[in-house]
């Protein structure tokens, strides 16, 4: 182990850590589809507190937000299983639940958390756009859904797109724990590679440069796509 | 150590202060003097200078040349040493535009912070210090008051009170009335004339034409980073000699603004 | 085995793994103490006239930006025995909690640089100048006026990275720290895998109302600490 690195482990792996990427990308981009329309919903019950909806979303994201995302992996992990073998014996249905491909549970607690963190997000965005833009779009004659599509929502993404950047982030970062439940992706696959000679610091290396490219594009196109947003409003100012 | 010229005792003088930000020249070399007891008011469209020039002389700003000439002792405005600034800034106090009062302190603890800490006195006597200054400036009651529970009238009478009681040889005024709501500058200005009346020797930027008149006895009209034109009230108001003098005053002067002698 | 769930299992499980907080906290209270002065050298690098210091602190943060907890956890884990052995040092035996410490020192650094730096420009430029003004030095004016007022601005996020600090560190178990998640999978490896979604539970409670009672605390704490603010907040 004292010679050093092994170059040609560290391209190699680098390769296979790489092909774990449309996987945690698949994963992050289910999330943000479920969590960006019901994180949004949840906001609006939180800010206009809507009996019943209101108290539950102000749970769930206290419950998300105070424990680690590894203890949320592990419940789903050991709870969905659980849950649909009994349904499975109860419908008498020929499935076997250790054949449910991990990616879904993945896609549950991922979208799960995220909504949670979006919630939060959003919440704040919306009460920085003043409640004065609504009753400007109302007063023109706009019903409340055309305010919020054509004023308020632009208005809110502005000012929550560096917070999703940051959420998108962890989120990307967080689908390192899928090995948790045995998901083929970046980390998983290096660490196998790893294990047959004992590689481990060059595969942590492969496995930490590909997270650094990824993250960074993903913040570099936040910040084109931020960039250009702010443009649009300073024209319009 | 004072100079003496026929009774009047020099305390300030700046000679050739020069200041950029960059590519913009601020100060072309403005030669400036202070006498004791003098109020001398700075005018000038803003962008002129006028609170470069106070700002430098305080060292909130470090001057690109210039000299300082302060109880006949030379400090360089460029290279003074760590122990001079702090001299010069125990001799002078500045009161400034936006109040700047310690927003985690009371008014009486704002008022105090530069005797107990900067000068090492007594707490007791700081206090005591501290109330008589309130007083002074009116706000007997708030001595306890943070500055988030006072007006902006109120908070800028603290800021005085604070400049105050350091006993300093001289105070400069940056624009003090500039923040406020026209209805609270009056009270600020009464406190203004009252120390004046003292013989407080003040350095005061203002657009108050009104307390120029009143108040000062030397009036300085400054331009794009020069001194265009300094004397009495009277010299400015009335008989201003220079064409830029007349146009800035065409232009600030009120209708009714009128000279009295 | 057969899986059914007991409800009164969680309870159990609980007192079974509180003891095993004290290893979480340990590590975390020295994680945030070296953290936040690591998060201090970075803000002083950040906000110095050095341009060198200013990206090398820049480029600091973007890596841990990017690097998920559990990738630095492994890189300490194998680098720096590595590290060491190229120096002819054997550091595959020290203690696990110093590796768990090191990755999440360097992690929570990051996140303080951030919160220092904010917290310290948020203070308005006058504030130092009126100190200076009245006859402060740098020093006093930093200690008595700025410092009070950037550490009541920076609670609220030193609280969040707080919470966030915590559970990343539940990661530790990974290269077998037996904290409270370390214990948890303990149990339940020796009961055959039975229980699992109780214990699990049980942990996610602990740590929910760890994290409800730091929350807590940091409100308090700021609002006791926001003095000369109380008039602000009820307008």
């Amino acid at each position: 182990m004292s010679e050093g690195l092994d170059y040609k482990f560290l391209v190699d792996t680098f390769f296979v850590a790489l092909s774990g990427v449309p996987i945690a990308l698949a994963i992050t981009i289910v999330a943000l589809l479920v969590a960006l329309p019901f994180g949004f919903i949840l906001a609006l019950t939180r800010i206009n507190r809507i009996p019943v909806l209101h108290q539950f979303a102000q749970i769930y994201v206290s419950f998300v937000r105070g424990t680690p995302i590894i203890v949320q992996i592990f419940i789903v992990y050991s709870s969905i299983p659980l849950l649909l073998d009994s349904i499975f014996t109860k419908y008498n249905l020929e499935m076997n639940v250790y054949d449910v491909n991990p990616i879904w549970y993945a896609f549950i607690v991922f979208s799960f958390n995220t909504t949670a963190i979006l919630i939060e997000v959003f919440r704040s965005a919306i009460s920085t756009v003043s409640k004065g833009q609504l009753e400007a779009a109302q007063s023109v004659g706009l019903t409340n859904v055309q305010a919020f599509r054509r004023i308020i929502i632009p208005q809110t993404l502005v000012v929550a797109l560096p917070n999703i950047c940051t959420a998108t982030v962890n989120l990307i970062k967080a689908t390192s724990l899928g090995y948790a439940l045995s998901l083929q992706e970046i980390t998983l696959r290096a660490k196998v590679a790893a294990n047959v000679g004992y590689n481990y610091v060059e595969a942590y290396i492969d496995i930490f440069l590909v997270y650094l490219i990824l993250c960074s594009l993903v913040e570099y196109a936040f910040k084109r796509y931020e960039k250009r947003l702010i443009k649009y409003k300073a024209v319009n100012a | 150590m004072h100079e003496k010229e026929a009774g009047v005792i020099k305390m300030l003088e700046i000679k050739n202060i020069h200041k950029s930000f960059g590519q913009n020249k601020i100060l072309k070399g403005v030669d400036l003097k202070i006498d004791k007891g003098d109020v001398v008011v700075i005018l000038g469209p803003s962008g002129s200078g006028k609170t470069t020039l106070l700002r430098c002389i305080n060292f909130l700003e470090k001057a690109d040349q210039g000299l300082a000439v302060f109880d006949g002792i030379d400090i360089n405005l460029k290279t003074a040493s760590k122990r001079q600034i702090h001299s010069i800034r125990k001799k002078t106090a500045f009161v400034f535009q936006n109040y700047n009062l310690f927003n985690n302190k009371t008014a009486l603890e704002n008022v105090t912070e530069g005797l107990i800490i900067g000068r090492k006195m007594p707490k007791m006597e700081a206090n005591a210090l501290g109330k008589k200054a309130l007083d002074k400036v009116g706000l007997s009651e708030k001595y306890h008051a943070y500055p988030s529970e006072l007006s902006g009238g109120q908070q800028q009478r603290v800021g005085i009170a604070r400049a105050l009681v350091i006993n300093p040889d001289i105070i400069l005024f940056d624009e003090p009335t500039s923040a406020l709501d026209p209805e609270l500058v009056g009270e600020v200005l009464t406190v203004m004339k009252n120390i004046a009346k003292e013989g407080t020797t003040m350095l005061v930027v203002t657009h108050e034409m009104s307390f120029a008149k009143d108040v000062a006895n030397r009036v300085i009209f400054m331009d794009e980073g020069v001194v265009v034109e300094e004397g009495s009230p009277k010299d400015i108001f009335v008989h201003p000699k220079e064409e830029r003098t007349r146009k800035f005053l065409k232009r600030v002067l009120p209708e009714d603004f009128t000279y009295y002698i | 085995m057969e899986k059914y769930f007991d409800a009164t299992y969680i309870m159990q499980s609980i007192s079974m793994l509180l003891p095993f907080l004290k290893v979480t906290f340990m590590v975390a209270s020295f994680s945030v103490l070296f953290g936040t002065i690591i998060g201090f050298i970075l803000a002083a690098a950040k906000l110095g006239k050095s341009k060198i210091a200013r990206n090398i602190a820049n480029g600091y943060i973007t890596i841990l930006r990017c690097t998920p907890s559990i990738v630095l956890l492994f890189l300490v884990y194998y680098g720096i025995p590595a590290i060491g052995n190229n120096f002819g040092m054997d550091l595959n035996d020290i203690d696990k909690a110093v590796f768990v410490i090191v990755t999440f020192s360097l992690q929570f650094g990051a996140l303080m640089c951030e919160v220092i730096r904010s917290a310290y420009e948020s203070i308005d430029k006058g504030q130092f100048e009126s100190a200076v003004s009245v006859g402060l030095s740098n020093a006093q004016a930093y200690r008595r006026i700025i410092f009070p007022q950037a550490l009541v601005v920076a609670l609220p996020n030193f609280g969040n990275s707080l919470l966030a600090l915590l559970q990343e560190g539940a990661l530790a178990y990974t290269i077998g720290l037996i904290d409270i998640v370390g214990k948890a999978n303990l149990i339940i490896a020796s009961n055959y895998n039975a229980h699992a979604l109780e214990i699990f539970l049980a942990l996610s409670i602990i740590y929910w109302i760890l994290s409800i009672a730091i929350e807590q605390f940091f409100l308090k704490l700021e609002r006791v600490l926001s003095k000369g603010k109380q008039s602000l907040k009820t307008m």
